[in-house]
């Protein structure tokens, strides 16, 4: 095990932010951390991190006790926030210095160009950061988190505020450095297709609890059962099937679609239906199983953003 | 701790401070300023008067080492807004993730604070001069005028960072420097002597560090004799200073 996390709890006053959670990631593993807004990733993270200290439980990276040896763990960890963290009237290749050197490691020079060309951002070297794009940006990122050849590489939210080009470029990214230079990595997200596309196992965490873990596939098998989601005119009783319902939204889990959408719509009566909408397994259907709600409702979604956006300028 | 890791930080800060047009232009303008006032207001005062209040006939020769060390008393300010904005923009976070305690980002912006105050001794030099002030120029008297600004910067740095250690609010390196600038700069011996201070005050300039800069540089660039228990005594004050930015500076930067 390159991670172990064993009861781990945050509170912050009587809030708790993080509840009793334990996971451990295998050696060359890419695991995410998946929740909504305010859910406990973050704080997990900066935890495993040794940025803020736990009320209570363990943490052993590779070995390492954290929690009683900081310093040591410390050097284990390669490390990207969900904000930008770079400091920008310095240059692509002097934020790679301090990184290094912060490291204590002084012949940082033929790693850095190594990283840097790896994710093409070598011809940049001299730029001072304020002129890098978003994507540039987090690729810097990245690379400096992999030049202490960390055993894990924790990314919170790494596509957070990206275009969706740049995302895919940035799924590239972390999977070549997991497949290719062997890192571990560590993510979090709310983003069940990025979850989904990257992750081998995912950890569904809500309210500070891990609520399933599992991979993917295996999720989507045990909770991600095919729904029907119908809106209608007036309220309708679904006697025999597993429903959940607001206002008139109903979303409707069924196991055999095909016999099951002639019998609803028959309850429902046709007359009364606005609409009707087929979900098939996802990620998506596994928290909305899990939860009752769905993961990245819009509004969240671009205050969230606004948010990111104001704290990093 | 790690002496790489200070000294990456505080190439860090040094880069920061000439890459800035407007840093630059303050370290320049701001000594010319104190000297242009400070050192014009008194400049009517017959001959005689001066020389027995201030023992020297020239108040601007009397006025340049409470410059030098009012200089150093105003760095502070910078090196805790340097650490506010590290916090602020998360830049801290990215030091403590790395195997850093917390004293190595205090001490790196402790010295780049020093490092904006010793760039300015030579600039109120050359227009103090400039502007007629006599100095005993010697080796002694310049090496007495180093250590003296050096360990102030120390002290006075270190102030105003423990002050705001625990503070991410961009206001509270301003609010704590007007608290505490004048109490400083009145109650010691950089503007006016001491004997003419109510007893109260004469008392309080005894505990001001501010005071014993002035004078060991004043002696020396007025050509009076060296007092070493001055040079001691700011030494124990820039060493407990020291001490303390270690103590709390691993305790409270370490983890937020
Ligand atoms: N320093 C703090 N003091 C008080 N409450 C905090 C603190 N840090 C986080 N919290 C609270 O803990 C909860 C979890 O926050 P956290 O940042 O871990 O969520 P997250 O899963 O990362 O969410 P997001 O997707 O919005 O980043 C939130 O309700 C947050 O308000
Ligand atoms: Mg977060």
């Amino acid at each position: 095990m390159i991670l172990s996390v064993k009861n781990l709890t945050k509170k912050f006053g009587d809030f708790t932010a993080v509840n009793n959670i334990s996971f451990s990631i295998k050696k060359g593993e890419i695991f995410g951390l998946l929740g909504p807004n305010g859910a406990g990733k973050t704080t997990t993270i900066k935890m495993i991190c040794g940025l803020i200290k736990p009320t209570s439980g363990e943490i052993t990276i590779d070995g390492i006790n954290a929690l009683e040896n900081p310093l040591e763990a410390k050097k284990l960890i390669g490390w990207m926030s969900a904000e930008s963290i770079l400091d920008e009237d310095l240059t692509v290749w002097e934020n790679m210095e301090v990184q290094a050197k912060l490291h204590n490691f002084n012949k940082f020079e033929e790693k850095a160009e190594e990283l840097l060309k790896y994710f093409d951002i070598y011809n940049f070297a001299k730029n001072k950061v304020s002129n890098l794009s978003t994507g540039m940006r987090k690729k810097l990122e990245i690379a400096m988190a992999l030049i202490n050849d960390p055993s894990i590489l924790v990314l919170d939210e790494p596509t957070i505020a990206l275009d969706p080009n740049t995302r895919a470029a940035l799924w590239e990214v972390i999977e070549r450095a997991n497949k290719e230079r062997k890192v571990t990595v560590l993510l979090t997200t709310h983003y069940m297709d990025e979850a989904d596309r990257l992750c081998d196992r995912i950890a569904i965490i809500d309210h500070g609890k891990i609520i399933a873990n599992d991979s993917p596939s295996n999720l989507k098998k045990k909770y991600g059962n095919t729904t029907l989601e119908i809106k209608t005119k007036k309220e309708v009783e679904l006697k025999g099937y597993e429903y959940q319902k607001e206002g008139n939204n109903y979303i409707i889990s069924v196991k055999d679609l095909s016999n099951d959408i002639s019998k609803i719509i028959k309850l429902v009566g046709e007359n009364n239906i606005i609409s009707i909408n087929v979900n098939n397994p996802s990620l998506d259907n596994v928290f909305l199983r899990l939860t009752g709600r769905k993961i990245s409702e819009e509004k969240t979604e671009s205050t969230k953003i606004y948010r990111i956006l104001k704290s990093s300028r | 701790m790690s002496l790489q890791q200070i000294f990456v930080l505080y190439k860090r800060e040094f880069k920061k401070i000439y890459r800035s047009k407007y840093t630059i232009f303050m370290l320049l303008i701001q000594p010319l300023m104190w000297l242009v006032f400070f050192g014009s207001s008194l400049g009517r005062l017959p001959t005689a008067l001066t020389q027995e209040l201030f023992k020297t006939s020239n108040y601007l020769s009397f006025i340049l080492p409470g410059v030098l060390s009012l200089v150093m008393l105003f760095v502070g300010m910078f090196a805790s807004m340097s650490l506010i904005q590290d916090k602020r923009y998360g830049y801290l976070r990215r030091i403590m993730v790395a195997p850093v305690n917390g004293e190595v980002p205090l001490f790196s912006k402790l010295l780049g604070g020093l490092t904006r105050g010793l760039i300015e001794v030579p600039i109120v030099l050359i227009i103090g001069i400039a502007m007629g002030a006599s100095i005993d120029f010697s080796l002694s008297s310049v090496l007495i005028m180093i250590a003296s600004v050096v360990l102030l910067g120390i002290t006075f740095s270190s102030v105003f960072l423990l002050l705001t250690l625990k503070t991410s609010d961009l206001q509270a390196p301003g609010v704590i420097s007007s608290l505490i600038l004048f109490p400083l700069m009145f109650s010691s011996t950089a503007i006016f002597p001491s004997n003419l201070f109510p007893s109260w005050l004469e008392l309080l300039s005894k505990f001001n560090p501010l005071t014993y800069s002035v004078d060991l540089i004043r002696n020396a660039f007025l050509g009076y004799s060296f007092n070493l228990n001055y040079l001691i005594f700011l030494l124990v004050y820039a060493i407990i200073f020291l001490f303390l930015d270690f103590i709390l500076g691993r305790k409270y930067l370490s983890s937020e």
